[in-house]
């Protein structure tokens, strides 16, 4: 039982330590942040009470499968996920994020770049934000027509589920936006017409790169 | 290089959600142990073969666990000598038929109402068939057979013959691991549980790993690009639901996503196959039924939630 003890442990430390780091806001929607913590809390307890009842037997065999898990638990301390967020978002459709339920009582510099999408997506007017201030970051997401988008990822459940959420960037002229870069831009709001509609644009005066958020998810 | 560490980093999400489930689901399943140890209870549940899966579906109220949960709930049924059809109903349809689902699925569709009805009822359905299309098959050739050893010894006499049960009786070698008949207390019962949430999260990186590698080279635009065709957009939200692999409690709000861009058929077909076949419970399946019935059971679900969801279609378009 002390092998089991080992690997409990180990798997026990994995779900920890990915819950210590932060590492879930990455992968993970945070309504399962604490379950994911408290099952590697779980799995620790239950390897000390293992390693407490086998400690005067004989050390098992390992049976093959195990070794494998046991690799693979080392494999995701090792190496941490980093994720292409374009290639995420590539082939999956916009999501369709709830309404807004606060962005029109904020000031339009304090709305997310989600929360725009969203207010964007159910009150599409663009006379309505003509000249108001944005302060948004997100990736550099390019799509098969038009100009990149500014975007970020929506996550339900986990990173498998990732829906990509972008705001048109009417980018200035000889400015070449890197793909998956994460920028922070402050402009303002603009009617532009993109595929023969006038839609909402921002005009950025200021982009500034910057490195991926602590939490990049928009949950 | 990018798609590879895309895919790692897929494969850690899944597998990171799935986990705490199945920890739930092999904890659910040692508390029947140590609550119930000779299973009497499992024995005494109805054999009727419409009564009995249906028993086993609604158990899922009972014993919430999603469909890596579900698993070793399952086997602890069929270990301790459950009907065929309670256990098998238990696991095809208790990933949809419990309160966190039912409320996972009202909270994304409140304004749906058809849904909320025809989520339950085709998970029920469709559980009450898979159980009859198995049960035609004999017991030797559904279960594996470490846990068909198991399940002949909680069984009765009066079922099964002794030569039907290896117990060394009628000089049949032992088999491997049988089940242990007398209450073995709770440090036993914790060092099987811990070998078993071991070996099913051994088949869990499995089934994670392929569902992380399909969907990063397989663009989900392709299946999506067939929108509101009536059968195409039912076969690809299947295959959605096939590779995407999430756990049921949330794949409403995954459906949520695309639910204007597809027939409500093809939005059904993805909520009921998901549950009872993907890639992740490839593996974890194979601790319960033999290849050939894991295969019997991905062609009538396949087949089945199709003709669900051409019916739909026809209802409502």
């Amino acid at each position: 039982m002390l092998i089991a003890a080992a690997l409990l442990s180990l798997w026990g430390l994995v779900l920890l330590v990915s819950s210590l780091s932060g590492r879930l806001h990455l992968l993970l929607h945070p309504a399962f942040h604490g379950l994911v913590a408290g099952a590697g809390a779980l799995l620790l307890g239950v390897a000390a009470l293992l390693a407490l009842r086998g400690r005067h037997r004989p050390v098992e065999r390992l049976p093959l499968p195990w070794l494998l898990s046991a690799v693979v638990a080392n494999a995701v301390l090792l190496l941490p996920p980093d994720p292409s967020f374009s290639l995420l978002a590539a082939g999956r459709t916009q999501g369709l994020p709830d309404p807004p339920r606060l962005a029109f009582l904020l000031p339009p510099e304090q709305r997310s770049l989600s929360e725009w999408v969203r207010l964007l997506r159910s009150r599409p007017d663009p006379s309505l934000y003509d000249g108001q201030a944005v302060r948004i970051s997100g990736f550099v997401l390019p799509v098969p027509e038009g100009q990149p988008l500014l975007a970020r990822l929506q996550v339900r459940c986990c990173l498998a589920d990732a829906t990509p959420m972008g705001v048109p960037v009417a980018w200035p002229q000889g400015y070449r936006p890197v793909t998956n870069q994460w920028l922070a831009i402050e402009g303002r709001m603009a009617t532009a017409t993109l595929a023969g509609e006038a839609s909402s644009v921002v005009i950025p005066e200021r982009i500034t790169p910057i490195p991926r958020p602590q939490r990049p998810l928009e949950p | 290089m990018e798609r590879i560490r895309t895919a790692w980093a897929l494969f850690q999400g899944l597998l990171l959600e799935a986990l705490p489930f199945l920890l739930l689901g092999v904890a659910i399943a040692t508390l029947a142990r140590l609550v119930a140890p000779q299973g009497l209870w499992m024995r005494r549940l109805p054999r009727h073969p419409l009564l009995a899966p249906s028993t086993g579906a609604l158990l899922g109220f009972a014993l919430p666990a999603c469909e890596c949960g579900n698993v070793p709930v399952a086997r602890r049924l069929l270990a301790g000598g459950a009907p065929l059809g309670t256990a098998l109903g238990f696991l095809f349809a208790a990933p949809v038929l419990n309160p966190i689902v039912l409320l996972s699925t009202w909270a994304a569709f409140p304004n749906q109402p058809w849904l909320l009805l025809a989520r339950p009822l085709g998970a029920f359905l469709l559980a009450l068939l898979l159980s009859g299309v198995l049960g035609l098959l004999p017991e030797s050739r559904l279960l594996v057979p470490e846990l068909l050893a198991q399940r002949r010894l909680s069984q009765p006499l009066s079922q099964v013959g002794l030569l039907e049960r290896p117990s060394g009786l009628v000089g049949a070698p032992l088999p491997p691991a049988p089940a242990p008949e007398a209450r073995a207390g709770w440090g036993a019962e914790l060092e099987h549980a811990s070998g078993e949430f071991l070996n099913l999260a051994s088949l869990l990186l499995l089934g994670c790993a392929i569902a992380a590698v399909v969907q990063t080279w397989l663009p989900r635009s392709w299946l999506l690009s067939v929108g509101s065709d009536p059968t195409l957009s039912i076969v690809a939200l299947m295959l959605l639901a096939l590779v995407v692999s999430v756990c049921s409690s949330v794949d409403a709000f995954l459906a949520l996503g695309f639910a204007a861009q597809v027939s409500p058929g093809a939005l059904l077909a993805f909520l009921l196959l998901g549950p009872v076949v993907d890639l992740k419970l490839a593996g974890l399946f194979t601790v319960l039924l033999r290849p050939a019935a894991i295969a019997i059971t991905a062609a009538t679900a396949l087949l089945a939630v199709l003709l669900i969801g051409q019916w739909v279609n026809l209802w409502l378009l």
